[in-house]
Order: C-alpha cells, then sequence, then structure tokens
C-alpha cells in the first residue's frame, strides 16, 4: 500500500510564553518517506513546536505548515495529519473504544476504523475498559491509534516512546519503518536519541529552541568505535596492544593494522581500544596470557555526540560562556534520561 | 456540523456525569413538586398571605411545570458547564481541536447537543414532578387539575427552559475555563445573588429590571404562582435566556477562541 506523505515545513518560528522564548527563530523541513528524530533535551521547545504544527498553539512570528497550509487551513485534518502528543489527553472514565469513536464521528470516518486500529495496536481486548485504569504504555498505544485512524499522510509523534516495554518498543520501530516505507512522513520526538536511534533515518536536532543540527543520523556519528576491555592487569594489556600495533598480520579477522590505539580509560576502569575489533583485541590477550574480565564492543558513540551538541542546556561546563540559571528539574530529568538509556542498552544487549 | 454534533452527543453518553445529574435532576424535582403541593393554600404564619391554593391554576403550574424548572435547572446547568470545561480539565480539548481545528465550530457543536440532552432533562424533570405533584395533590383531596388554564403550554415552555440553561452553562464554561470555578460562579450566581439582587431592585422600585435576571426570565415561561415578581412574557423571557447564552459563549469565544492548548 502507498501512501505519498506532505512535506513538513517550519519556517522562522518563534514562540514566546510571557518573557521566556521557547522556540528561537527554528527553520528546518521533514520529508516523506522517511522516520525523521525530531531531538533535544526536555525543554528545548520540541512539544511548543510540535503543537505550533498542530495549530494549538500559535506562532508569535514564524509559520509551521504541513503540505504548504496551516493545520487550521486543511480540509481533511485527521486525513492529512495523525498526532499524538505527550500529555495523556483521555478522560479517565471514557472507555478506549469511545474516545476513538468521538473522534472517528467527529471527523466523519468510516465507523470500522476505532476498531480496527484498537487491534492494530493491540488494545482489543481491553476496549471497553476505562481509560483511567491503563499504563502507560496502554495510554501510548491508545495514542498511537488515535493519530492513525484517519489514515494519515502525515504522522506526528510527541515521546512515543515513554512508558513502552522493550517489547513495544521494538514494536514501534518496526511501525513507524513500515509507515515510512508506505510513502509517509513521520516525525518522532524525543529527548533520549538510543530511543529512536534505530528507527530514524534523519535528524532534527534542537536545543534551548534553536536548531543545532539537521541532517542524517549517520552523519552525527563522528568518531569510529572502540572495544571495551576490562582487566586486572591494565599495564600488561597496554603492553601486549603496544607491541601489536603496526603492520603485523594478526589473528582471526585480519590485521589491527596500524590505527590500534589504546589510550583511553572509562570511568567503569575499562581501557578502549580502537582500530581493532573485539575478536582481535580477545586473540591478542590471549597470546599475551592477559587475564580479561570483560570485553565488549562499545556502542555506538552518537549518544555522547548528542548530549555534546545540546550539553549547553545544563549549563556552562567551565563557567564561561554558557547560559546562566541552569533549570534543576532540568538536570534531574536529563540524570533520568541517562538512567532510561542506560536501561535501553542494556536491554538491548 | 452534523459530525460535530454526533461527536459531542457520543462525548456525553460515554461517561457517566450525565446520567449521574439527570438522576439528581428527578429526585430534587420531585422533592420540590411534593414541597410546592404539600404546602400550596397554607399561610405561612405570622400573618403572611397564603399562597394561591390547589384549585388554583397559578398553584397546578407552580407543582407541575415550575417545579420541574425549578429542580433541574441547577443539574442542567453543571451539564454544560461540565460540558465545556471538561475538555480542558482531561486535555481532551487537544484532540477535539485535532480533529475540528475551527474552534468556534466545536462550540456550536456542543450547544446543539447539550440543548437537546437539555431537552431530556427537562421532560425527566417533568415525569418526576407530575408524578410527586399528583400523589401529593391527591392525598391532600383536590382535584389533580390536568385541565388547568395554560397548565400545558408552561410544562411544554418549562423544558425549553431547562433545556435552555445547558446553553448557558456552555456560555459560562466557554468564559471560565476552570471547571470547579465555573461550576461556583453558576451556582452562586443562580442560587445566591440572583435572589438577592432581586430583592434589592424590588426594594429599589426597579422590578422592570429584575424581570431580565435569568431565573426570573426562566419563571416567566412556566407563569407559576407568585406575589413577588412581575414576569416577562413567556417568549420574551425565552428570548432573553438564549440572549444570555449566546453572549456568554461569545465573550467565551472572543477571550478563548486563540488561546493556546499547552
Amino acid at each position: 500500500m502507498r501512501r505519498e506523505g506532505f512535506p513538513v515545513e517550519v519556517a522562522g518560528l518563534t514562540k514566546m510564553f510571557g518573557s521566556v522564548k521557547a522556540v528561537d527563530d527554528l527553520t528546518f523541513s521533514v520529508q516523506p518517506g522517511a522516520v525523521t528524530g525530531f531531538l533535544g533535551p526536555n525543554g528545548a521547545g520540541k512539544t511548543t513546536t510540535l503543537r505550533c504544527l498542530l495549530g494549538l498553539v500559535t506562532p508569535t512570528a514564524g509559520t509551521a505548515t504541513i503540505g504548504g497550509r496551516p493545520y487550521r487551513d486543511l480540509d481533511d485534518p485527521l486525513g492529512t495529519v495523525g498526532a499524538a502528543l505527550e500529555a495523556a489527553s483521555f478522560h479517565p472514565g471514557r472507555s478506549a473504544r469511545a474516545h476513538l469513536q468521538v473522534m472517528v464521528l467527529g471527523a466523519g470516518l468510516d465507523p470500522a476504523r476505532a476498531d480496527a486500529m484498537l487491534a492494530q495496536v493491540g488494545l482489543s481486548e481491553v476496549a471497553d475498559k476505562r481509560v483511567g485504569g491503563y499504563s502507560l504504555g496502554m495510554r501510548q498505544r491508545l495514542g498511537l491509534a488515535a493519530a492513525l485512524l484517519g489514515d494519515p499522510r502525515v504522522l506526528i509523534l510527541d515521546e512515543p516512546a515513554n512508558g513502552l516495554d522493550p517489547a513495544g518498543i521494538a514494536w514501534l520501530r518496526t511501525f513507524l519503518r513500515t509507515l515510512a516505507q508506505e510513502g509517509r512522513t513521520v516525525l518522532v520526538s524525543s529527548h533520549v536519541l538510543s530511543e529512536v536511534q534505530q528507527t530514524v533515518e534523519n535528524v532534527v536536532v534542537l536545543s534551548r529552541g534553536r536548531l543545532i543540527k539537521q541532517g542524517r543520523l549517520a552523519d552525527l556519528d563522528s568518531g569510529p568505535r572502540g572495544v571495551l576491555v576490562r582487566t586486572p592487569t591494565p599495564e600488561r594489556l597496554l603492553d601486549v596492544l603496544a607491541a601489536a600495533a603496526g603492520p603485523q598480520p594478526h589473528g582471526p579477522g585480519g590485521e589491527p593494522g596500524p590505527s590500534l590505539r589504546a589510550d583511553e580509560r572509562t570511568e567503569a576502569g575499562q581501557i578502549r581500544v580502537v582500530g581493532a575489533t573485539p575478536d582481535q583485541v580477545g586473540h591478542l590477550a590471549f597470546e599475551g596470557g592477559v587475564e580479561l574480565h570483560e570485553l565488549v564492543a562499545e556502542a555506538s558513540d552518537l549518544e555522547r555526540t548528542f548530549l555534546e551538541m545540546t550539553q549547553e542546556t545544563y549549563g556552562p561546563a567551565g563557567g564561561a560562556a554558557g547560559p546562566v540559571g541552569t533549570d534543576p528539574a532540568a538536570s534531574g530529568s536529563a540524570i533520568g534520561a541517562a538512567g532510561r538509556a542506560e536501561q535501553q542498552r542494556m536491554a538491548s544487549q | 456540523m452534523t459530525a460535530l454534533v454526533r461527536s459531542e452527543l457520543k462525548k456525553i453518553s460515554s461517561t457517566r456525569l450525565w446520567w449521574g445529574l439527570l438522576l439528581g435532576a428527578m429526585l430534587w424535582t420531585g422533592l420540590n413538586a411534593g414541597i410546592t403541593a404539600g404546602f400550596a393554600g397554607i399561610e405561612p404564619g405570622a400573618g403572611q398571605p397564603a399562597s394561591p391554593g390547589l384549585d388554583t391554576p397559578e398553584a397546578i403550574r407552580s407543582v407541575y411545570a415550575a417545579a420541574a424548572f425549578g429542580g433541574a435547572y441547577v443539574f442542567a446547568l453543571i451539564l454544560g458547564i461540565t460540558g465545556m470545561t471538561q475538555e480542558y480539565r482531561y486535555q481532551t480539548i487537544t484532540p477535539t481541536f485535532l480533529v475540528s481545528p475551527r474552534r468556534s465550530r466545536v462550540v456550536g457543536a456542543k450547544m446543539v447537543a447539550h440543548l437537546g440532552v437539555g431537552v431530556l432533562y427537562g421532560v425527566a424533570a417533568l415525569v418526576a414532578a407530575v408524578a410527586v405533584g399528583a400523589v401529593v395533590i391527591g392525598l391532600r383531596g383536590y382535584d389533580l387539575g390536568f385541565g388547568a388554564d395554560r397548565l400545558w403550554s408552561s410544562m411544554v415552555l418549562a423544558v425549553v427552559a431547562v433545556a435552555l440553561w445547558t446553553l448557558i452553562g456552555i456560555g459560562i464554561g466557554t468564559f471560565i475555563r476552570n471547571q470547579v470555578v465555573a461550576i461556583l460562579v453558576g451556582i452562586l450566581v443562580t442560587f445566591l445573588l440572583e435572589p438577592l439582587i432581586t430583592v434589592a431592585l424590588n426594594a429599589l422600585d426597579l422590578e422592570a429590571v429584575g424581570k431580565f435576571l435569568p431565573s426570573n426570565a426562566s419563571s416567566a415561561l412556566m407563569a407559576p404562582s407568585n406575589s413577588f415578581v412581575d414576569y416577562l412574557d413567556w417568549w420574551a423571557g425565552g428570548l432573553v435566556l438564549v440572549g444570555y447564552a449566546v453572549v456568554l459563549a461569545g465573550l467565551g469565544l472572543l477571550a478563548n477562541i486563540r488561546r493556546d492548548v499547552t
């Protein structure tokens, strides 16, 4: 099934809440046929931008359009854009089915769509239960079902992975990719890069209401991946690795080559080796008689790149040019985000 | 627009509030009619004149029509207020405005849908008033009085008045988005402020102004027994009620239509 999406365009968008500039002269575009990640720490202005796109918030300046038109001027809003926003916008006393039926009736859609979408997100069995008793993950699924009601060309999801278990995240990933492959425009916001990095092709990175970067996700991945090694005798391992560096043939998987470096220690006491595979490092250690307690390929460096790009939000590192007055709540959630990212990594290993 | 009205009806019917309020309206109306019938024509004491007896058409209209309105209109008002404010309280206003980005149409659809449910409230209240009222009148040995002058038109107009109060509720809810504040204001104004203002206006010989207050305009529709206020004509009373609803909703739209939904 082919369903051609519309481009989403934000141009010079600025939104003031009182004297607070939530979005600051933001310009980016999102193309159909791919999943685009809308990334930034909490408070970066992601939700405000999405709400401007959906006609819920009136911009102070600039435009936010879908297929060249503001949301309020769309003839068939639900058939054009499906949105699931972070806030749990459900009446706790209303059943999931009734919630969707309210929307189906209002938009004049086929009445069968409500049940079909409940089945698609796996809520059929609890469709007549009141939403007040739903878990966060179930509400996220219901929000997704609501977004899909009109078979929209553009999908806008705010933090859809929040509250989903690892199986749910895996399911969401496949689901979003399928929707994009059908030709739709898919924009997914997240404050945790690792949540979406296996899903998105393109990224729009935001910090303090400003655009930091727009481009392909692959372009964010700057540094080479390394191998993390833990050993009770780090000096011996470093000697072995130093001896191996250079143009000599070695073990399984070919040559580590002259690029092999082992100069970095992580906080966990690991040695970070670049320019070699785990197989090669393991073989070298074996040959050199070095006892190893841990040998693991380093996860993608994206998370670190992402944090570096957006870290000015959390205040100056050296007291230099950074903005003053970091919100303690924002720092708290940053720790929460890091913790969650850690869980994600553990779950995927 | 019909789609939006059907959507609003589904919103009302898919939570439990509407029938809780309906039940309250019927119970309160029954009590109201029973007391009205029980004390009609009895001197309250201290030399005050008795209200008209159950053999007068005014008293019969008070029991069957005015009591139905008096018992139900506050519940209709609350239904109307919550019809708007619950959307903000539970943030369902977000999907609502996603379905219909033209916000004034949402308010219009709510008015139509709630007017319909308001008619249901009025009819249910009428049933309660007639059931309880007839029993009390019968027990007191009077004729049930179903042939009383202007009774049937008063009963129809009581239903209309109840329904119009849901519109006033939508108007208040559009203007005041906080549910608790909106309900408090609605009840304080109708229960406390209005009677006080009526008395004050009468004392100042300004009955001509007092009859335009919403409760007195409503009573004009039922023409109950009353020695206190000189009511408007029934049609003028109805127009005044519609006017309150439209002006409040219009002010609410002006104040809130472009407000950010965050």
